[in-house]
């Protein structure tokens, strides 16, 4: 009965771990609907702290930012990092240094990055604000998209393209009319992937938002707040950020068919 | 003489040092099932690709009804490819991707709707016509690519190995179906195809290709009754060789017994005399004789094939048996046999 204890010990490793994982999470979604809002008591279930967000103007504020910011740097990085991942397939000779380049953003840390970028910003003279922050994010979102679509890309039949020539497109109405479409899940996986790591993305965001509280974002809001103490309300504002990342990444996975980026 | 209608003059063309297609010049005829066999890296589908406008020669012209067309990239060219793989698209169904060719010369959707449902009706897959192509047999995409590359009426239609991924009847089935199409449209087919039975029976002519090169252009009766080299002969059908040498007027065996032969009487030295399996006869009719021994039989239904084990080769000479000769003979593994053929039937090659 060795195989059956060995067994039972690797599924009581697994429990820990995800307990270990989870717990935390479990605990700031529960307290979220806390009534009386303390950490040490269960007083009722309620909604009370979502609405005491609404009536926030600067959670407001920085929720629409943040909307702003991933809506626009989503388009942007999507347009580009699937033009790029085609192009780069296409052109495949130094691709590997190519890809290389390609792929830094995701392997840099995101304070290195962050520090790169503020100083760029600073060298140019440019006024700092949303728009910056938006730059930033498709720098590294660029390279996801790019990740995602060319793991797609690999599986790819050429010989479509090919055809497509053949019966008379020219190349702009191949892309439009077979490579997109064809491409369209990983693309949007890859939307829905930049997406989530916009929307709570705090230290990039930080560097390059510039003074002023006009354009917080909210996890930068989060922060502010947690310097007066972990309050209920952030507890619901962070359950909602962590539903909205939950549902575009699981999106994400499934059109993918489970593919990680970068595979 | 007026130029042929597709007309391909001293073509050339290397991938880097390797030297894909060697000189090719080759007259294809208007409405001609036209046939391209070698074997892979022969350099027909990269002549085939040349054609398409995929690939653009080193040097030489390619010329159809007089005006060369190298200047024209794929999707301007009156000609159009079957891919070996179908390339189909595979987020449209069945009718779209058919459509797809029509719609890029700009034709009225009604005139775009009928021919669809026409070239479909051809091909029997009018009920699958919403169907997407992973919804399909091999057989019925196999049918599609066909049908997509046809629904244009180009004027060559180019087919990279057409029935290569079906299995042995369908495959059978689908060379009198391609036989039929292009009869019934009137276009000039190209063919590119390793299967040389499949070459026999569909082309109206084919031309052998090797290292490049052309080996032989001809019907196919001429390309299997008159090999012009011994690889033609090898690599069509099959075919027993004799090795003998010349000796006087005419050649020789190799135990000295005379060897008379139709064809290549120029040769001298040494050389091969080549026989096909069904013109060799059991007993001694024919001018030519030589005696061994049965050491297998192969049997393929339709017919048997002796396998005989002669002094005069090293390897076994194979006779072809009918099945009615086969049931009076009765033949057995380790009988003594003698064969006869006939001076007409034999070939000499060098060696």
């Amino acid at each position: 009965m060795v195989e059956r204890n060995t067994f039972r010990l690797m599924l009581l490793i697994l429990g820990v771990i995800f307990a270990f994982l989870y717990i935390p999470i479990s605990v700031l979604v529960g307290l979220s609907f806390n009534e009386g809002g303390l950490p040490t008591a269960w007083t009722g279930f309620s909604f009370k702290w979502y609405g005491a967000l609404l009536d926030s103007d600067d959670i407001l504020k920085a929720a629409g930012n943040t909307l702003l910011v991933a809506l626009v740097s989503t388009l942007v990085s999507t347009l580009l990092g699937t033009l790029l991942a085609v192009g780069v397939e296409i052109r495949r000779r130094n691709g590997k240094w190519l890809e290389t380049l390609i792929f830094a953003p995701m392997i840099i840390p995101d304070i290195v990055l962050a520090i790169a970028l503020l100083s760029f910003f600073s060298l140019l003279s440019v006024k700092m604000g949303l728009h910056t922050i938006i730059v930033s994010h498709v720098v590294f979102n660029l390279a996801f998209v790019c990740a995602v679509v060319r793991a797609r890309l690999k599986s790819f039949d050429w010989s479509i393209v090919e055809a497509s020539a053949d019966l008379g497109a020219s190349t702009l109405t191949t892309l439009r009319r077979v490579v997109i479409p064809v491409l369209m899940p990983a693309i949007i996986a890859g939307a829905l992937l930049a997406f989530t790591l916009s929307v709570d993305e705090f230290i990039i965001a930080f560097f390059t938002a510039g003074a002023g509280r006009s354009s917080i974002t909210l996890p930068m809001q989060i922060y502010a707040m947690i310097r007066f103490g972990v309050t209920p309300e952030i507890n619901a504002l962070a359950t909602i950020v962590m539903s909205i990342s939950v549902v575009a990444l699981a999106l994400s996975q499934r059109l993918n068919k489970g593919g990680l980026p970068g595979q | 003489m007026t130029e042929a209608f597709l007309s391909i003059r001293d073509v050339h063309k290397s991938f880097g040092s390797a030297r894909a297609v060697t000189g090719v010049t080759l007259d294809i005829h208007e409405n001609e099932f036209f046939a391209l066999l070698g074997a892979s890296g022969s350099g027909k589908t990269t002549l085939l690709r040349i054609l398409a406008g995929f690939e653009t020669p080193g040097c030489g012209d390619v010329r159809l009804e007089g005006v060369s067309i190298l200047g024209q990239p794929p999707n301007q060219r009156p000609v159009n490819l079957m891919f070996q793989s179908y390339a189909l698209f595979p987020h449209m169904t069945v009718a779209q991707n058919v459509a797809y060719g029509l719609q890029m010369d700009r034709l009225p959707k009604a005139q775009i709707k009928a021919r669809v449902h026409e070239i479909l009706q051809v091909i029997q897959l009018d009920h699958l016509d919403r169907r997407k192509p992973d919804q399909l047999s091999g057989g019925q995409r196999q049918r599609v690519a066909l049908a997509r590359a046809l629904v244009k009426r180009p004027k060559v239609l180019l087919l990279d190995e057409p029935l290569g991924a079906l299995d042995k009847k369908l495959r059978s089935e689908m060379q009198l179906e391609l036989k039929r199409l292009q009869a019934e449209f009137g276009i000039t087919f190209v063919v590119v195809t390793h299967d040389q039975e499949e070459a026999l029976v569909m082309a109206d002519r084919i031309a052998i290709m090797k290292d490049g090169g052309l080996l032989q252009v001809g019907t196919p009766h001429e390309i299997y009754e008159r090999p012009a080299t011994r690889f033609a002969a090898d690599f069509i059908g099959v075919m027993n060789f004799l090795p003998v040498t010349s000796a006087g007027t005419g050649f020789a065996a190799a135990d000295g017994s005379p060897v008379a032969a139709g064809h290549g009487l120029t040769q001298t030295g040494r050389a091969v005399a080549a026989i096909r399996p069904e013109r060799l006869q059991i007993g001694s009719a024919g001018e030519n004789r030589l005696t061994g021994r049965i050491s297998a039989i192969a049997y393929h239904g339709l017919d048997l094939q002796l396998h005989v084990t002669t002094t005069l080769s090293d390897t076994d000479l194979i006779i072809r048996m009918t099945a009615d000769v086969a049931d009076t003979q009765a033949p057995a593994i380790g009988q003594p046999i003698t064969i006869s053929w006939s001076a007409k039937d034999t070939h000499i090659f060098p060696i």
